[in-house]
């Protein structure tokens, strides 16, 4: 029972497409991706991190590695295109319709093509289940939900396929029953990873995803982001390592005092660098 | 219950259910209004707001008679809400026990809320959550807490006597059931007439109920997240 | 002070009250007169839905257990349910002047005449009565056993500054209190004279645990005797004491020109029940402690005037002449019920 894919004994849920295919890539099939943009933006911060002028792209099927030493706004940046606020100045586009131009209820439908994670532990009080399919279950009608929580109390329901096969994309399908809060710090960030996983985002954002965590973890979510790409999603990965940059990514941008100094290619970004601050940052030299 | 001799268990039992329906009812008022005031003072910032968290737990330390008196005034048929013929009935004793109970409630729930880190309503709202969404996380988050927030505007009704004397009439009506008299009411007619034997006995089942309530309140809070038994 | 309230209340309500106030000039009494109008007492337990009537009354009265047996007779007689609120004389008049009872019944003259002069209260009777006594310590450290006279006696205590216990919450006991106090010329103060603020019962404890002296009602004093070691060491005139001990009880329903939606007819029903023959009878029976508490005076066969109106009432300023009294009373009645154009 733990190993066996659970399809086979559900003959009635769903499409047949899914019981033969678990796989998330041909759920994905069925609409094609969009790309996420930004334009112009720029922002600034009571904390005084300013943001100026940011232009840059992440289309389906890449990834994007947005690279630059901690504090220079690559949080800021991921915030604001993932809609928490808008932006003082410039647009966020998803799909080429700029959000924030947008009616609050397709806004809010817009933004649930992006999925998040965060460099901070933000897994629920619950079970790893019930965080992975927090996005799903907000997804439904209100009467659903309220049946749901009904139902919970007299007994549950096996986890969808849709959650477990986020689980296995990040390697913590055997994890499914367990309380989020006895994780370690990196099974909680692939747990969290498969959260924006579940209802199959068009973009995936994640926000300096391996920072502290043992080359173990780190490994599982690169390859995490590897499938997501492989499956259509625009990844788009914040992170002051070089090395992971140039491991894992498409392409390259280079965000220097609060503004893209450089993007392109990962290879030509790190192999001939236009800009000198980023030839001494890639070098691994100190930049300000 | 050697002291209860002389009262019938009609009398007692009524007593009891007044007593609980009030708070009851009082603590569910003050809930579903408190509640959404603990998420809207907890995670917006406006001009003032240390001025109203200081006005709410100024609450908590109301007098309950100050509160009896007001509600008098307010429900007499000389005040202004008398048309509704309110006064002396378990309908004004709930509403001062909402008032008295609700400054606690969003006072406990209000902290309980503040110490849910952003970063969950952060992570609530990027997986496609509506405010609402987040708000619900926040109360469910801050379940233990909320949990506690109830059991302390539940302790704080069921044992209150000044209001609910003032507002209530404390009246039994002479098949000696209640109609507006609860255990702490009832009570004071023992102290009053002397006999603080069955005042005190009467206490003790006040306190059983009060133990009992907070005892399932900590058996609701404390069930693990998990639902154990998910063989996986 | 109280005066002032009711005006900041009349000025908040919403209109309603003074809108259904202006009402009662005109032809529409109160529901609950139609109800009574036709029948007889049996038809109306007969009839319909029970009616509630809303008793504000002094602790003494229910405390010593005399409604209990008082009011499951009259609620089968008239099929009415009776919603006691038993408070301090003081705060059960206030109650029924803000509208809030029906009837009351309670002990304190002074205060029963101030609220039939302010027009709150209509058609008082004597109900009954028993008395005060002065109570404290068996020991009797100010030594005032057997004094005939309670202002002697409270002078003595206060010479003495023995401990004494006041009601301190405007009950009847506590105006009685005060009388006294002011019959002995004597303001007390001072550490010995503690004001408590508490019902009867609560204040004999307190007394008999403070060892100190205390006015009592006979009727509270004997129920609550088993539960402390206070004696009675100044008796009341009903065993030969001084008559300013005394404790008359009256019933008075609310004046339902004040208060429209009084229950004024199962008022007057409660007052005609209490100086029934039957209503008294179950006082004149009522004992605790092998003793009667309370002593019936409402049946007289010769006319007793004084309870239907203030002490000492005179007939107003005009008393002299009470011809020229009732022609401007007359004058008046028609000015304000018949119509314009009849």
């Amino acid at each position: 029972m733990t190993t066996e894919r659970p399809g086979a004994d559900e003959p009635d849920s769903g499409e047949p497409d899914e019981t033969t295919a678990p796989d998330p890539a041909s759920n994905g099939a069925r609409r094609s991706k969009t790309r996420l943009a930004a334009r112009g933006l720029g922002h600034g911060f009571g904390d005084g991190t300013v943001l100026e002028d940011i232009s840059l792209a992440v289309e389906p099927g890449e990834i994007l590695a947005v690279v630059g030493p901690s504090g220079t706004g690559k949080t800021t940046l991921f915030r604001l295109l993932a809609m928490f606020e808008r932006p003082d100045e410039g647009t966020v586009e998803v799909g080429g319709d700029d959000v924030w131009g947008l009616p609050e209820a397709r806004r809010l439908a817009v933004r649930r093509r992006v999925g998040m994670a965060f460099q901070t532990r933000s897994l629920f009080s619950t079970t790893v289940e019930e965080n992975v399919s927090y996005g799903l279950r907000v997804r439904r009608s209100w009467s659903a939900r309220v049946r749901d929580a009904v139902e919970g109390l007299f007994g549950r329901e096996e986890p969808s396929e849709t959650v477990e096969d986020a689980l296995r994309t990040v390697g913590m399908f055997d994890k499914v029953g367990r309380d989020a809060g006895s994780l370690s710090a990196g099974e909680a960030q692939r747990v969290a990873i498969a959260r924006a996983l579940a209802p199959d985002p068009d973009v995936l954002l994640l926000d300096e995803p391996t920072s502290n965590l043992d080359p173990r973890n780190t490994a599982a979510i690169e390859s995490a982001m590897r499938a997501a790409r492989d499956r259509g999603i625009a990844v788009a990965l914040a992170t002051h390592d070089m090395q992971q940059a140039r491991r894992v990514s498409d392409r390259t941008a280079v965000i220097l005092g609060g503004t893209c100094i450089e993007s392109g290619p990962t290879d030509e970004v790190f192999e001939s660098p236009d800009d000198d601050r980023v030839r001494q940052f890639v070098e691994g030299k100190l930049v300000y | 219950m050697f002291a209860l001799g002389d009262l019938n268990l009609t009398y007692l039992v009524s007593i009891t259910a007044v007593s609980l329906y009030v708070s009851t009812a009082a603590v569910a008022l003050s809930a579903a209004l408190g509640l959404p005031i603990s998420l809207a003072v907890g995670f917006r910032d406006f001009y003032g707001k240390s001025v109203v968290t200081s006005v709410i737990s100024t609450g908590m330390g109301f007098p309950s008679v100050v509160v009896g008196l007001v509600v008098l005034l307010a429900l007499s048929r000389s005040g202004p809400l008398g048309t509704f013929e309110l006064l002396f009935t378990p309908e004004a004793m709930i509403l001062s026990q909402t008032i008295l109970a609700l400054p606690v409630l969003v006072s406990v729930s209000l902290s309980a809320v503040q110490s849910v880190p952003q970063d969950l309503r952060d992570a609530a709202f990027a997986a496609g959550g509506t405010s609402t969404d987040v708000a619900l996380l926040v109360v469910r988050e801050a379940r233990y807490g909320i949990v506690t927030a109830l059991l302390a505007a539940y302790g704080r009704a069921i044992s209150e006597v000044g209001s609910v004397l003032i507002v209530g009439g404390n009246i039994v009506f002479s098949d000696s059931t209640s109609f507006t008299r609860t255990l702490t009411t009832a009570i004071t007619v023992e102290a009053r007439k002397g006999n603080i034997e069955t005042g005190i006995a009467l206490g003790a089942i006040l306190l059983a109920l009060v133990l009992g309530v907070n005892a399932l309140g900590a058996r609701f809070r404390d069930r693990t997240p998990g639902r154990n038994g998910r063989g996986r | 002070m109280a005066i002032e309230r009711r005006r900041f209340l009349q000025a908040a309500g919403v209109g309603a009250i003074l809108g259904l106030s202006g009402c009662t000039g005109d032809a529409n009494p109160p529901q609950a007169n139609n109800e009574t109008a036709g029948g007889s007492e049996g038809s109306q337990s007969a009839s319909g839905a029970t009616q509630e009537l809303t008793l504000a009354t002094t602790t003494s009265t229910y405390d010593t257990g005399l409604l209990d047996a008082l009011n499951p007779v009259f609620e089968e007689k008239f099929n009415a349910r009776v919603k006691t609120i038993s408070q301090g004389t003081g705060a059960a008049i206030e109650t029924a002047r803000n509208g809030d009872a029906d009837v009351i019944l309670v002990h304190a003259r002074g205060a029963e005449d101030e609220f039939l002069q302010e027009g709150y209260g209509v058609n008082r009777r004597d109900v009954m009565f028993n008395d005060f006594v002065v109570v404290g310590p068996a020991d009797d450290p100010a030594g005032i056993s057997g004094m005939e006279s309670a202002a002697d006696a409270f002078a003595t205590i206060a010479d003495a500054e023995a401990t004494f216990v006041s009601r301190g919450d405007d009950s009847g006991t506590n105006k009685k209190e005060l009388l006294i106090w002011e019959a002995a010329d004597v303001e007390p103060s001072g550490t010995w004279y503690r004001e408590i603020g508490k019902g009867m019962g609560d204040t004999l404890v307190q007394a008999d645990q403070s060892g100190a002296y205390t006015l009592a009602d006979r009727g509270t004093f004997l129920a609550t005797q088993d539960n402390i070691d206070l004696e009675i060491q100044v008796q009341g005139p009903l065993k030969g004491g001084p008559t300013i001990l005394k404790n008359p009880y009256g019933v008075i329903p609310v004046n339902p020109a004040m208060y429209p939606d009084v229950n004024y007819s199962l008022a007057m029903a409660y007052a005609g029940f209490l100086t029934s023959p039957e209503g008294q009878e179950i006082i004149s029976n009522y004992t605790a402690n092998g003793s009667q508490l309370f002593f019936p005076n409402a049946l007289s066969e010769d006319p007793q005037f004084g309870q239907y109106v203030p002490e000492n009432y005179d007939g107003g300023e005009n008393a002299s002449s009470s011809a020229s009294v009732s022609d401007a009373q007359f004058e008046s009645w028609v000015a304000q019920h018949v119509p314009q154009d009849f």
